[in-house]
Protein backbone atom coordinates (compact mmCIF):
# COMPACT_ATOMS: atom_id res chain seq x y z
CA UNK A 1 0.00 0.00 0.00
CA UNK A 2 1.50 3.23 -0.81
CA UNK A 3 2.66 5.79 1.49
CA UNK A 4 0.20 8.51 -0.32
CA UNK A 5 -3.20 7.41 -1.65
CA UNK A 6 -4.90 9.32 -4.02
CA UNK A 7 -8.17 8.49 -5.20
CA UNK A 8 -10.51 10.65 -7.86
CA UNK A 9 -14.56 10.57 -7.62
CA UNK A 10 -15.24 13.55 -10.93
CA UNK A 11 -14.30 16.77 -9.35
CA UNK A 12 -13.22 15.52 -6.23
CA UNK A 13 -10.09 14.32 -5.47
CA UNK A 14 -8.94 12.54 -2.18
CA UNK A 15 -5.19 12.96 -0.92
CA UNK A 16 -4.65 10.59 2.16
CA UNK A 17 -1.06 10.57 3.77
CA UNK A 18 -0.71 6.87 4.41
CA UNK A 19 2.18 5.68 7.36
CA UNK A 20 -0.09 6.30 10.31
CA UNK A 21 2.62 3.73 12.61
CA UNK A 22 4.43 6.63 12.34
CA UNK A 23 1.43 8.89 12.55
CA UNK A 24 2.19 10.55 9.47
CA UNK A 25 5.51 11.70 10.11
CA UNK A 26 7.36 13.14 6.61
CA UNK A 27 9.99 11.08 5.73
CA UNK A 28 12.21 11.19 2.64
CA UNK A 29 10.07 8.27 1.47
CA UNK A 30 6.48 9.80 2.57
CA UNK A 31 7.62 13.34 0.95
CA UNK A 32 8.55 11.08 -2.54
CA UNK A 33 5.09 9.60 -2.58
CA UNK A 34 3.23 12.90 -1.94
CA UNK A 35 5.14 14.35 -4.91
CA UNK A 36 4.22 11.91 -7.04
CA UNK A 37 0.66 12.25 -6.42
CA UNK A 38 0.44 15.84 -6.17
CA UNK A 39 2.34 15.79 -10.03
CA UNK A 40 -0.53 12.65 -10.99
CA UNK A 41 -2.95 15.66 -10.13
CA UNK A 42 -0.92 18.64 -11.54
CA UNK A 43 -1.08 16.57 -15.24
CA UNK A 44 -4.92 15.88 -15.27
CA UNK A 45 -5.68 19.37 -14.37
CA UNK A 46 -2.59 20.49 -17.07
CA UNK A 47 -5.02 21.93 -20.44
CA UNK A 48 -4.09 19.61 -23.18
CA UNK A 49 -5.68 18.91 -26.34
CA UNK A 50 -5.90 15.15 -25.84
CA UNK A 51 -7.71 15.94 -23.03
CA UNK A 52 -11.75 17.05 -23.10
CA UNK A 53 -12.18 17.82 -19.55
CA UNK A 54 -9.60 19.69 -17.25
CA UNK A 55 -9.88 17.59 -14.17
CA UNK A 56 -10.84 17.09 -10.46
CA UNK A 57 -10.77 21.14 -9.16
CA UNK A 58 -11.09 20.25 -5.81
CA UNK A 59 -8.75 17.97 -3.31
CA UNK A 60 -9.66 16.87 0.17
CA UNK A 61 -5.92 16.13 2.03
CA UNK A 62 -6.19 14.11 5.27
CA UNK A 63 -4.45 11.60 7.05
CA UNK A 64 -4.55 7.63 7.37
CA UNK A 65 -5.40 7.18 11.77
CA UNK A 66 -5.08 8.90 14.25
CA UNK A 67 -2.95 12.04 12.89
CA UNK A 68 -3.25 14.31 10.12
CA UNK A 69 0.75 14.58 9.91
CA UNK A 70 3.08 14.70 13.46
CA UNK A 71 5.59 16.81 11.63
CA UNK A 72 9.38 15.82 9.97
CA UNK A 73 10.75 12.55 10.35
CA UNK A 74 14.14 13.99 12.10
CA UNK A 75 14.96 10.58 13.44
CA UNK A 76 15.52 9.66 9.54
CA UNK A 77 17.75 12.47 9.21
CA UNK A 78 19.63 12.79 12.44
CA UNK A 79 23.52 13.04 11.22
CA UNK A 80 23.34 13.79 7.53
CA UNK A 81 23.38 16.98 7.01
CA UNK A 82 22.71 16.11 2.59
CA UNK A 83 19.74 14.16 3.94
CA UNK A 84 18.13 16.75 6.31
CA UNK A 85 18.48 19.45 3.40
CA UNK A 86 16.87 16.99 1.06
CA UNK A 87 14.20 16.59 3.58
CA UNK A 88 13.20 20.19 3.74
CA UNK A 89 13.76 20.97 0.18
CA UNK A 90 11.21 18.06 -0.74
CA UNK A 91 9.03 19.68 1.79
CA UNK A 92 9.28 23.24 0.20
CA UNK A 93 8.55 21.84 -3.20
CA UNK A 94 5.74 20.37 -2.11
CA UNK A 95 3.99 23.21 -0.58
CA UNK A 96 4.51 24.93 -3.43
CA UNK A 97 3.25 22.45 -5.34
CA UNK A 98 0.05 22.02 -3.26
CA UNK A 99 -0.04 25.99 -3.42
CA UNK A 100 0.19 25.53 -7.57
CA UNK A 101 -2.70 23.16 -7.78
CA UNK A 102 -5.66 24.43 -10.09
CA UNK A 103 -7.93 23.04 -7.47
CA UNK A 104 -9.60 23.95 -4.25
CA UNK A 105 -7.24 22.58 -1.62
CA UNK A 106 -9.15 21.73 2.27
CA UNK A 107 -6.79 19.96 4.59
CA UNK A 108 -9.38 17.73 6.47
CA UNK A 109 -7.29 18.09 9.93
CA UNK A 110 -8.37 14.81 11.97
CA UNK A 111 -5.84 14.51 14.02
CA UNK A 112 -2.46 16.17 15.24
CA UNK A 113 -0.60 18.53 12.90
CA UNK A 114 2.67 19.55 13.82
CA UNK A 115 5.31 21.56 12.60
CA UNK A 116 6.00 20.30 8.95
CA UNK A 117 2.71 18.77 9.17
CA UNK A 118 0.57 21.77 10.50
CA UNK A 119 2.68 24.13 7.27
CA UNK A 120 0.44 21.27 5.03
CA UNK A 121 -2.62 22.65 6.74
CA UNK A 122 -1.70 26.13 6.32
CA UNK A 123 -0.82 26.46 2.70
CA UNK A 124 -4.53 24.49 1.60
CA UNK A 125 -6.96 26.89 0.89
CA UNK A 126 -9.68 25.70 3.27
CA UNK A 127 -8.78 23.95 6.26
CA UNK A 128 -11.31 22.48 9.16
CA UNK A 129 -10.42 20.79 12.58
CA UNK A 130 -12.08 20.05 15.77
CA UNK A 131 -12.23 21.74 18.70
CA UNK A 132 -9.67 19.70 21.03
CA UNK A 133 -7.38 18.71 18.27
CA UNK A 134 -3.70 19.60 18.99
CA UNK A 135 -1.98 21.70 16.20
CA UNK A 136 1.15 24.03 16.13
CA UNK A 137 4.80 25.06 15.32
CA UNK A 138 6.91 23.40 18.06
CA UNK A 139 10.18 24.02 16.36
CA UNK A 140 12.13 26.15 18.09
CA UNK A 141 11.32 24.30 21.06
CA UNK A 142 13.07 21.68 19.15
CA UNK A 143 15.95 24.17 18.45
CA UNK A 144 14.49 23.88 14.50
CA UNK A 145 14.15 27.01 12.56
CA UNK A 146 9.83 26.80 10.73
CA UNK A 147 11.26 28.90 8.03
CA UNK A 148 9.63 27.19 5.44
CA UNK A 149 5.86 27.05 6.88
CA UNK A 150 7.09 30.47 7.91
CA UNK A 151 5.56 32.08 4.35
CA UNK A 152 2.35 30.12 4.38
CA UNK A 153 1.71 31.49 7.79
CA UNK A 154 2.08 34.99 7.10
CA UNK A 155 -0.09 34.53 4.08
CA UNK A 156 -2.71 32.72 5.88
CA UNK A 157 -2.82 34.46 9.17
CA UNK A 158 -0.93 37.76 8.61
CA UNK A 159 2.19 38.71 9.80
CA UNK A 160 1.34 39.83 13.78
CA UNK A 161 0.07 36.62 14.24
CA UNK A 162 2.59 34.71 12.54
CA UNK A 163 5.36 35.78 14.82
CA UNK A 164 3.55 35.17 17.66
CA UNK A 165 2.91 32.12 17.07
CA UNK A 166 6.27 31.11 15.71
CA UNK A 167 8.77 32.50 18.33
CA UNK A 168 6.30 30.99 20.87
CA UNK A 169 6.21 27.17 19.68
CA UNK A 170 4.22 25.05 21.72
CA UNK A 171 0.56 23.78 20.67
CA UNK A 172 -2.68 25.32 20.83
CA UNK A 173 -5.67 23.75 20.40
CA UNK A 174 -8.14 23.79 17.16
CA UNK A 175 -10.30 26.04 18.74
CA UNK A 176 -7.53 28.19 19.04
CA UNK A 177 -6.17 27.89 16.01
CA UNK A 178 -9.79 28.45 14.58
CA UNK A 179 -9.62 31.57 16.63
CA UNK A 180 -5.98 32.76 15.43
CA UNK A 181 -7.27 31.99 11.67
CA UNK A 182 -5.37 29.06 11.14
CA UNK A 183 -8.03 26.87 9.95
CA UNK A 184 -11.08 28.11 7.99
CA UNK A 185 -13.22 25.63 10.20
CA UNK A 186 -13.86 24.27 13.58
CA UNK A 187 -16.35 21.59 14.81
CA UNK A 188 -16.50 20.50 18.47
CA UNK A 189 -15.85 16.70 18.35
CA UNK A 190 -14.20 14.42 15.83
CA UNK A 191 -16.97 12.86 15.53
CA UNK A 192 -18.66 15.92 13.51
CA UNK A 193 -15.75 16.55 11.64
CA UNK A 194 -16.59 14.16 8.36
CA UNK A 195 -19.94 15.16 8.06
CA UNK A 196 -18.82 18.86 8.18
CA UNK A 197 -16.12 18.10 5.58
CA UNK A 198 -18.11 16.08 3.24
CA UNK A 199 -20.76 19.46 3.36
CA UNK A 200 -17.96 21.78 2.34
CA UNK A 201 -16.45 19.95 -0.05
CA UNK A 202 -19.25 18.80 -2.46
CA UNK A 203 -20.08 22.67 -2.40
CA UNK A 204 -16.89 23.13 -3.61
CA UNK A 205 -17.32 20.21 -6.10
CA UNK A 206 -20.52 21.95 -7.34
CA UNK A 207 -19.45 25.03 -7.93
CA UNK A 208 -18.12 26.29 -11.33
CA UNK A 209 -14.28 24.65 -11.93
CA UNK A 210 -13.40 28.07 -13.77
CA UNK A 211 -14.40 30.20 -11.60
CA UNK A 212 -12.86 28.73 -8.47
CA UNK A 213 -9.44 28.22 -10.53
CA UNK A 214 -9.65 31.83 -11.86
CA UNK A 215 -10.04 32.67 -8.04
CA UNK A 216 -7.20 30.53 -6.90
CA UNK A 217 -4.95 31.72 -9.28
CA UNK A 218 -5.61 35.50 -8.67
CA UNK A 219 -5.35 35.01 -5.27
CA UNK A 220 -2.08 33.52 -5.51
CA UNK A 221 -0.70 36.35 -7.47
CA UNK A 222 -1.77 38.56 -5.64
CA UNK A 223 -0.28 36.96 -1.54
CA UNK A 224 2.96 36.10 -3.31
CA UNK A 225 2.26 32.65 -3.17
CA UNK A 226 4.19 32.28 -6.26
CA UNK A 227 7.63 33.29 -4.87
CA UNK A 228 9.67 30.25 -4.68
CA UNK A 229 12.84 32.22 -4.32
CA UNK A 230 11.85 32.67 -0.57
CA UNK A 231 10.73 29.19 0.16
CA UNK A 232 13.89 27.71 -1.56
CA UNK A 233 16.26 30.26 0.51
CA UNK A 234 14.04 29.01 3.86
CA UNK A 235 14.69 25.53 3.14
CA UNK A 236 18.37 26.44 3.11
CA UNK A 237 18.19 28.56 6.35
CA UNK A 238 16.20 25.42 7.89
CA UNK A 239 18.96 22.71 7.49
CA UNK A 240 21.39 25.00 8.14
CA UNK A 241 20.13 25.37 11.83
CA UNK A 242 18.97 21.77 11.87
CA UNK A 243 22.76 20.66 10.84
CA UNK A 244 24.19 22.83 13.51
CA UNK A 245 25.98 20.66 16.24
CA UNK A 246 23.88 22.38 19.12
CA UNK A 247 20.41 21.41 17.40
CA UNK A 248 21.84 17.93 16.54
CA UNK A 249 22.84 17.31 20.18
CA UNK A 250 19.34 18.95 21.27
CA UNK A 251 17.58 16.36 19.08
CA UNK A 252 19.68 13.14 19.25
CA UNK A 253 18.27 12.91 23.20
CA UNK A 254 14.81 14.38 22.44
CA UNK A 255 14.37 12.34 19.81
CA UNK A 256 16.29 9.02 21.76
CA UNK A 257 18.47 8.35 18.24
CA UNK B 1 -34.36 61.56 7.30
CA UNK B 2 -34.12 64.67 9.61
CA UNK B 3 -35.62 68.02 9.31
CA UNK B 4 -32.11 69.24 8.29
CA UNK B 5 -31.09 67.42 5.82
CA UNK B 6 -31.20 68.36 1.60
CA UNK B 7 -32.65 65.27 -0.27
CA UNK B 8 -31.53 65.20 -4.36
CA UNK B 9 -33.01 62.86 -6.82
CA UNK B 10 -36.05 60.99 -4.79
CA UNK B 11 -37.10 58.93 -7.42
CA UNK B 12 -33.17 57.74 -8.49
CA UNK B 13 -31.49 54.30 -7.51
CA UNK B 14 -29.08 56.17 -5.66
CA UNK B 15 -30.05 58.96 -3.56
CA UNK B 16 -27.79 61.81 -1.91
CA UNK B 17 -29.04 63.40 1.18
CA UNK B 18 -27.18 65.54 2.93
CA UNK B 19 -27.16 65.66 6.88
CA UNK B 20 -24.81 68.57 7.78
CA UNK B 21 -21.23 67.59 8.05
CA UNK B 22 -22.70 64.10 6.54
CA UNK B 23 -23.30 62.89 3.48
CA UNK B 24 -25.53 60.01 3.36
CA UNK B 25 -24.94 57.77 -0.25
CA UNK B 26 -28.52 55.63 -0.03
CA UNK B 27 -28.96 52.20 -2.37
CA UNK B 28 -32.33 53.46 -3.07
CA UNK B 29 -34.26 49.80 -4.76
CA UNK B 30 -35.69 48.42 -1.55
CA UNK B 31 -38.28 46.61 -3.81
CA UNK B 32 -35.20 44.48 -5.31
CA UNK B 33 -32.72 44.52 -2.18
CA UNK B 34 -30.77 47.23 -3.99
CA UNK B 35 -29.57 44.60 -6.09
CA UNK B 36 -27.14 46.54 -8.61
CA UNK B 37 -27.72 47.97 -12.02
CA UNK B 38 -24.64 49.53 -14.35
CA UNK B 39 -26.59 52.64 -13.76
CA UNK B 40 -26.13 52.42 -9.94
CA UNK B 41 -22.56 52.06 -9.86
CA UNK B 42 -22.08 54.88 -12.11
CA UNK B 43 -24.44 57.16 -10.47
CA UNK B 44 -22.06 55.86 -6.69
CA UNK B 45 -18.93 56.44 -8.94
CA UNK B 46 -20.21 60.10 -10.13
CA UNK B 47 -21.41 61.19 -6.30
CA UNK B 48 -18.22 60.36 -5.17
CA UNK B 49 -16.57 62.65 -7.20
CA UNK B 50 -19.27 65.14 -6.74
CA UNK B 51 -18.97 68.91 -5.07
CA UNK B 52 -22.09 68.72 -3.04
CA UNK B 53 -20.32 65.36 -1.39
CA UNK B 54 -17.25 66.20 -0.89
CA UNK B 55 -18.05 69.23 0.88
CA UNK B 56 -19.18 67.22 3.50
CA UNK B 57 -16.71 66.21 6.21
CA UNK B 58 -17.92 61.94 6.46
CA UNK B 59 -19.75 59.70 4.09
CA UNK B 60 -21.97 57.00 5.25
CA UNK B 61 -23.36 54.69 2.42
CA UNK B 62 -26.33 52.52 3.53
CA UNK B 63 -29.17 50.65 1.73
CA UNK B 64 -33.07 51.47 1.91
CA UNK B 65 -35.49 48.82 3.20
CA UNK B 66 -34.32 45.59 4.37
CA UNK B 67 -30.83 44.61 3.66
CA UNK B 68 -28.16 47.22 2.47
CA UNK B 69 -27.19 45.08 -0.90
CA UNK B 70 -28.19 42.08 -2.52
CA UNK B 71 -25.85 42.09 -5.44
CA UNK B 72 -25.80 42.27 -8.87
CA UNK B 73 -29.19 42.34 -10.71
CA UNK B 74 -29.07 38.71 -12.06
CA UNK B 75 -31.99 39.28 -13.66
CA UNK B 76 -30.45 41.69 -15.83
CA UNK B 77 -27.01 39.78 -16.20
CA UNK B 78 -29.34 36.89 -17.42
CA UNK B 79 -31.48 39.12 -19.90
CA UNK B 80 -28.84 41.72 -21.08
CA UNK B 81 -25.31 39.67 -22.32
CA UNK B 82 -23.29 42.71 -21.56
CA UNK B 83 -24.31 43.19 -18.26
CA UNK B 84 -22.13 41.60 -16.00
CA UNK B 85 -18.82 42.69 -17.47
CA UNK B 86 -20.83 46.50 -17.38
CA UNK B 87 -20.96 45.64 -13.55
CA UNK B 88 -17.85 44.00 -12.74
CA UNK B 89 -15.97 46.99 -14.03
CA UNK B 90 -18.22 49.42 -12.44
CA UNK B 91 -17.86 47.69 -9.20
CA UNK B 92 -13.89 47.80 -9.29
CA UNK B 93 -14.62 51.22 -10.32
CA UNK B 94 -16.42 52.07 -7.40
CA UNK B 95 -13.98 50.51 -4.82
CA UNK B 96 -11.18 52.21 -6.01
CA UNK B 97 -12.94 55.68 -5.81
CA UNK B 98 -14.10 55.06 -2.82
CA UNK B 99 -10.56 53.95 -1.35
CA UNK B 100 -9.36 57.05 -3.43
CA UNK B 101 -11.57 59.59 -1.62
CA UNK B 102 -10.30 62.09 0.80
CA UNK B 103 -13.12 62.29 3.03
CA UNK B 104 -13.71 59.13 5.34
CA UNK B 105 -16.74 56.51 4.40
CA UNK B 106 -19.04 54.87 7.20
CA UNK B 107 -20.76 51.83 5.84
CA UNK B 108 -23.99 51.02 6.80
CA UNK B 109 -24.24 47.11 6.03
CA UNK B 110 -27.53 46.23 7.34
CA UNK B 111 -29.40 42.58 6.90
CA UNK B 112 -27.37 41.59 3.80
CA UNK B 113 -24.35 42.55 1.81
CA UNK B 114 -24.09 39.80 -0.35
CA UNK B 115 -21.51 39.88 -3.22
CA UNK B 116 -21.35 43.14 -5.12
CA UNK B 117 -22.73 44.26 -1.88
CA UNK B 118 -20.22 42.33 -0.11
CA UNK B 119 -16.97 43.77 -2.14
CA UNK B 120 -18.27 47.69 -1.91
CA UNK B 121 -17.52 47.44 1.51
CA UNK B 122 -14.06 46.83 1.15
CA UNK B 123 -14.20 50.89 -0.39
CA UNK B 124 -15.28 52.02 3.07
CA UNK B 125 -13.33 52.65 6.24
CA UNK B 126 -15.48 51.20 8.77
CA UNK B 127 -17.89 48.49 8.43
CA UNK B 128 -21.32 48.50 10.84
CA UNK B 129 -23.16 45.70 10.65
CA UNK B 130 -25.31 43.84 12.85
CA UNK B 131 -25.20 40.18 14.06
CA UNK B 132 -27.80 38.26 12.18
CA UNK B 133 -26.15 40.17 8.64
CA UNK B 134 -25.70 37.60 6.04
CA UNK B 135 -22.29 38.56 4.17
CA UNK B 136 -19.98 36.71 1.61
CA UNK B 137 -19.76 35.61 -1.85
CA UNK B 138 -22.02 32.78 -3.55
CA UNK B 139 -21.10 34.07 -6.55
CA UNK B 140 -18.54 30.99 -8.17
CA UNK B 141 -21.96 28.53 -8.34
CA UNK B 142 -22.67 30.98 -11.11
CA UNK B 143 -19.44 30.87 -12.95
CA UNK B 144 -18.63 34.17 -11.82
CA UNK B 145 -15.46 34.27 -9.99
CA UNK B 146 -15.26 36.99 -7.49
CA UNK B 147 -11.22 37.64 -8.26
CA UNK B 148 -12.49 41.51 -8.80
CA UNK B 149 -13.19 41.94 -5.21
CA UNK B 150 -9.72 40.24 -3.80
CA UNK B 151 -7.98 43.46 -3.93
CA UNK B 152 -9.81 45.40 -1.90
CA UNK B 153 -10.61 42.37 1.10
CA UNK B 154 -6.73 42.11 1.49
CA UNK B 155 -7.01 46.16 2.56
CA UNK B 156 -9.22 44.55 5.20
CA UNK B 157 -8.28 41.07 6.60
CA UNK B 158 -5.38 38.70 6.17
CA UNK B 159 -4.92 37.24 2.70
CA UNK B 160 -6.08 34.04 4.41
CA UNK B 161 -9.10 35.35 4.94
CA UNK B 162 -9.59 36.65 1.37
CA UNK B 163 -8.88 33.28 0.05
CA UNK B 164 -11.66 31.63 2.47
CA UNK B 165 -14.22 34.31 1.75
CA UNK B 166 -13.47 34.11 -1.77
CA UNK B 167 -13.25 30.32 -2.29
CA UNK B 168 -15.55 29.31 0.38
CA UNK B 169 -18.85 30.37 -1.27
CA UNK B 170 -21.09 30.07 1.88
CA UNK B 171 -22.15 33.04 3.71
CA UNK B 172 -21.67 34.23 7.31
CA UNK B 173 -22.43 36.34 9.61
CA UNK B 174 -22.48 39.95 11.04
CA UNK B 175 -20.80 38.53 14.12
CA UNK B 176 -18.44 36.44 12.44
CA UNK B 177 -17.29 39.27 9.67
CA UNK B 178 -16.76 41.40 12.68
CA UNK B 179 -14.20 38.73 14.26
CA UNK B 180 -12.72 38.23 10.72
CA UNK B 181 -12.41 41.83 9.88
CA UNK B 182 -14.50 42.08 7.33
CA UNK B 183 -16.87 44.61 9.84
CA UNK B 184 -15.75 46.21 11.60
CA UNK B 185 -18.71 47.11 14.42
CA UNK B 186 -21.69 44.64 14.98
CA UNK B 187 -24.72 46.15 16.64
CA UNK B 188 -27.60 43.67 17.68
CA UNK B 189 -30.43 44.67 15.49
CA UNK B 190 -30.11 45.90 11.85
CA UNK B 191 -32.22 48.74 12.73
CA UNK B 192 -29.46 49.66 14.88
CA UNK B 193 -26.96 49.83 11.95
CA UNK B 194 -27.95 53.18 10.22
CA UNK B 195 -28.07 55.04 13.18
CA UNK B 196 -24.70 53.53 14.54
CA UNK B 197 -23.05 54.58 11.62
CA UNK B 198 -24.30 57.58 11.24
CA UNK B 199 -23.47 58.89 14.89
CA UNK B 200 -20.08 57.27 13.80
CA UNK B 201 -19.35 59.20 10.65
CA UNK B 202 -20.71 62.29 13.01
CA UNK B 203 -17.60 61.68 15.24
CA UNK B 204 -15.08 61.05 12.39
CA UNK B 205 -16.62 64.74 11.22
CA UNK B 206 -15.35 66.41 14.53
CA UNK B 207 -12.03 65.32 13.19
CA UNK B 208 -9.64 67.57 11.65
CA UNK B 209 -10.17 66.96 7.58
CA UNK B 210 -6.79 67.27 6.28
CA UNK B 211 -4.98 64.72 9.06
CA UNK B 212 -7.92 62.19 8.08
CA UNK B 213 -7.56 63.01 4.11
CA UNK B 214 -4.20 62.73 4.78
CA UNK B 215 -4.09 59.13 6.77
CA UNK B 216 -6.32 57.77 4.15
CA UNK B 217 -4.76 58.18 1.32
CA UNK B 218 -0.96 56.90 2.84
CA UNK B 219 -3.33 53.95 3.84
CA UNK B 220 -4.20 53.42 0.05
CA UNK B 221 -0.66 53.49 -0.90
CA UNK B 222 0.59 51.24 0.83
CA UNK B 223 -2.78 48.76 0.24
CA UNK B 224 -3.44 46.95 -3.53
CA UNK B 225 -2.16 49.12 -6.33
CA UNK B 226 -3.61 50.07 -9.69
CA UNK B 227 -2.16 46.98 -11.42
CA UNK B 228 -3.83 44.40 -8.90
CA UNK B 229 -7.03 45.74 -8.95
CA UNK B 230 -6.83 45.87 -12.54
CA UNK B 231 -4.95 42.54 -12.71
CA UNK B 232 -8.37 41.01 -10.42
CA UNK B 233 -10.49 42.62 -12.64
CA UNK B 234 -9.40 40.59 -15.96
CA UNK B 235 -9.94 37.69 -13.78
CA UNK B 236 -13.22 37.87 -13.40
CA UNK B 237 -13.97 39.58 -16.78
CA UNK B 238 -12.40 36.72 -18.18
CA UNK B 239 -14.97 33.79 -17.40
CA UNK B 240 -18.12 36.21 -18.65
CA UNK B 241 -20.15 34.72 -21.75
CA UNK B 242 -18.47 31.62 -20.99
CA UNK B 243 -20.76 28.81 -21.96
CA UNK B 244 -20.26 27.50 -17.81
CA UNK B 245 -20.98 30.90 -16.90
CA UNK B 246 -24.14 31.39 -19.41
CA UNK B 247 -25.79 28.25 -18.17
CA UNK B 248 -25.25 28.42 -14.99
CA UNK B 249 -26.91 31.70 -14.31
CA UNK B 250 -29.51 30.44 -16.31
CA UNK B 251 -30.16 28.23 -14.00
CA UNK B 252 -31.42 30.11 -11.77
CA UNK B 253 -34.66 30.27 -13.89
CA UNK B 254 -37.07 27.54 -14.10
CA UNK B 255 -37.91 26.36 -17.28
CA UNK B 256 -41.42 27.05 -17.81
CA UNK B 257 -43.74 24.31 -15.50
CA UNK B 258 -40.72 23.87 -13.82
CA UNK B 259 -39.76 24.10 -10.01
CA UNK B 260 -37.80 26.97 -9.03
CA UNK B 261 -33.91 25.84 -9.01
CA UNK B 262 -30.64 27.16 -8.26
CA UNK B 263 -29.24 29.70 -5.27
CA UNK B 264 -30.94 32.49 -3.64
CA UNK B 265 -28.47 34.90 -3.03
CA UNK B 266 -29.70 35.66 0.60
CA UNK B 267 -31.95 33.50 2.92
Amino acid sequence: MSLATLSIDGPLARLTINRPEQRNALSLELLTALHVRVDELTAMTTPSPERTSAGPHVLALTGAGKAFCAGMDLKAVLGSAERSRRLLMLLAELTYKLRRLPMVVVAVVNGPAIGGGCGLVTVCDLQLTFTDNKMGFPEVDMGVCPAVVAPWLVRRIGPGRARQVLLSGGLMSGAEAHRLGMVTECVPTITDLAPAAEALLAQLAAGSADALRATKGLLNTLDGSEDWNTLEDAAKLSADVLNTPETQAMLTKKLGA
Amino acid sequence: MSDHSQSMGEGELVRLVRQGPLALLALNRPDKRNALTPEMLERLLTLLEAPEVLEARVIVLCGEGGVFCSGFDMRLVHADSRALSKLLTGLTGVVRAMRACPRPIVAAAHGAAVAGGCAVLAGADVVVTDRAAKLGYPVTRLGISPAVTVPGLLGMMSAGGARERTLDSGLISGEEAARTGLAHVCCDQPEDVIPKATRLAQHLAEKPGSAVAAMKGLLARLGSGPEDFELALRASLGLVGSGDQLARVAALWPMPGGERSGPQATS
